[in-house]
């Protein structure tokens, strides 16, 4: 009743793929168009970061129930550098890339809520959740 | 249903109701309908005996039915007014024929109650269903109502919209506003969107926030957005609390902002008073030969 | 993949029809700044009205394309953005606030006009 799909990212193709996955499920639990740009969206940039700074990695996604809500669940874990200064990466234009620096916390604006725990040297792990309205 | 005891209540209606009209105008005091005036109160009790009658008769006259269940949700009376006058008029009517009755044996009893029943259950199955119905209606007609207020879209003339918005706010309405000004631009194939804020109370920087973003996305897609309404008190707490504006097309006013939005789309309002001059001049001209 | 660029008169027309990933995003970039420099064109219309996901990584390529062409003397207006991609970029926090834009192809073609005067 409450499958976990997920996609392993290691190639650059695996976050077109991931965000269509992303899309594809939150459509299914009734998420309108503009949500579920929302969703694709913020899948893409933890697709994208795992494949750029982690190389290896996966994207989850689940569906979540609570007794007046539902909603989906996304999870993005690798087990790549980690990251030192969270509160760093999570600021706008911060980048160390040369990218926009606006994944991580365009990600957080994106969803309801967000989640982020990192290790240096062993990996990050970002749980992201948005509710239907 | 027992044909006799059909007869009998229908050839006896009268004094049925009677006694109906006695207990529902005594269960009015002291509750919901206390404030009704007993005008409306009688006339409204007499049309429901009315509808319980047909019903009787012509067995599945839904029409009445409905009408009535409509009629009760309009004058805003809650469901309790319909179960209470069916739990009474089945009282009566059981009261009223055993009352009939030389003897009363088991049999008979048994034969009365289940008569009755019989009439009155489908009818506040009906009742309750049609209530609850357009009462469901009701809310999900509303629902939208309230939604298309809180962010209405207005067709201008070809090229202009106007978003006036009124009252507060938060950040529900602002993703609302977004999304009806967004679709709504694109919809009528908008080149200036005028979104006028004379009836936001309070402009804070969490409100400025989300006009500003409102006006960034009409820029996105390829539209103008032109903010209107600042009154005086806005523009200094604007300038007070250090919001940058300066990015985006503002006006005092709508007028101010439809002046703008005509030079934008290259166009202008032609005086027609200089033509009807012309005439006047012409008709003038013509009298004098 | 390779997003097709047409040219009519002086302006490249561009309809972005697939779902963009990386590599056809820097390929692109690559395929009109050439195109650019072999015809001469002074506009560019990118029309996106089939695009429904833009991320920090196309906006940052598209952003890249606007200034880059601008160097080389073509001006570019991006066109059709969904409703919903404005949304998410307003979100991620991307303003494109140098990018010109309009509704559609056809006044994202008279916006140019206008602009370039002829
Ligand atoms: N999964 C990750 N592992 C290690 N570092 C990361 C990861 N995700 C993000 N970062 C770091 O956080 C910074 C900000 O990320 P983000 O907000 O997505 O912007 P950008 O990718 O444009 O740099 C990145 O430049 C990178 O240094
Ligand atoms: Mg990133």
């Amino acid at each position: 009743m409450n499958p976990r799909s997920c996609v392993n990212i290691h190639k650059e193709w695996d976050i077109v793929g991931a965000r269509q996955l992303g899309r594809e499920m939150a459509k299914e639990i009734g998420f309108g168009t503009v949500d579920q740009a929302r969703i694709a969206t913020a899948v893409s940039e933890l697709a994208r970061n795992i494949y750029l700074y982690a190389k290896n990695g996966q994207v989850c996604f689940e569906y979540i129930y609570t007794n007046s809500q539902k909603g989906i669940l996304m999870t993005a874990v690798d087990t790549g550098p980690g990251i030192k200064d969270i509160s760093s990466v999570m600021q706008d234009g911060y980048t160390t890339s040369g990218g926009l620096g606006a994944g991580l916390p365009g990600v957080k604006r994106l969803m309801d809520d967000f989640d982020i725990e990192s290790a240096v040297g062993e990996g990050t792990k970002i749980k992201a959740i948005k509710w239907i309205r | 249903m027992d044909e006799n005891l059909k007869e009998l209540i229908i050839n006896n209606s009268d004094s049925i109701v009677d006694n109906w009209m006695d207990e529902v105008g005594r269960i009015k005091a002291g509750n919901y309908t206390a404030s009704i005036s007993d005008e409306l109160y009688e006339n409204t009790n007499r049309e429901f005996v009315n509808v319980i009658f047909t019903s009787i008769q012509n067995q599945g006259s839904s029409k009445v039915v409905e009408e009535f269940s409509e009629k009760i949700i309009n004058l805003g009376w809650p469901l309790s007014y319909i179960t209470d006058g069916l739990q009474i008029f089945r009282r009566v009517t059981i009261d009223f024929l055993l009352a009939q009755a030389d003897q009363v044996d088991s049999n008979h009893f048994s034969i009365v109650l289940t008569s009755v029943d019989e009439w009155i259950e489908p009818l506040i199955r009906q009742l309750v269903n049609e209530y609850s119905g357009s009462w469901e209606n009701i809310l999900s007609l509303q629902r939208v109502a309230l939604q298309e207020l809180s962010a209405p879209l207005i067709p201008v003339m070809e090229r202009i919209t106007v978003m006036p918005l009124i009252g507060t706010i938060d950040t529900d309405r602002a993703k609302l506003i977004m999304e009806n000004l967004l679709e709504g631009t694109i919809k009528h194939n908008s080149e200036v969107v005028l979104i006028d804020i004379t009836g936001v109370p309070v402009v804070d920087t969490m409100v400025a926030h989300h006009i500003i973003q409102a006006a960034e996305a009409v820029r996105l897609i390829g539209s103008t957005c032109i903010l209107v309404g600042i009154r005086p008190e806005i523009a200094q707490t604007i300038v007070n609390i250090g919001i940058d504006l300066s990015k985006f097309l503002t006006r005092s006013t709508l007028k101010k902002g439809f002046t703008k939005a005509l030079e934008i789309t290259e166009r202008e309002v032609v005086d027609l008073h200089a033509k009807n001059q012309g005439i006047e001049d012409i008709m003038h001209s013509l009298k004098g030969e | 993949m390779r997003i097709p660029i047409l040219k009519l008169h002086n302006y490249l027309l561009i309809s972005i029809q697939t779902e963009i990933d990386d590599q056809t995003a820097i390929k692109f970039q690559e395929d009109l700044l050439a195109k650019i420099h072999k015809t001469g064109a002074i506009g560019v219309v990118i029309d996106l009205t089939s695009v429904d996901i833009i991320d920090s990584f196309i906006a940052k390529v598209l952003g890249d394309v606007v200034s880059m062409s601008d160097l080389m003397g073509a001006r570019v207006v991006l066109t059709g953005i969904q409703p919903a991609v404005a949304m998410t970029l307003i979100d991620l926090g991307i303003h494109l606030q140098n990018v010109p834009t309009a509704l559609d192809l056809e006044q994202g073609l008279v916006k140019l006009h206008q602009e370039l005067g002829g």
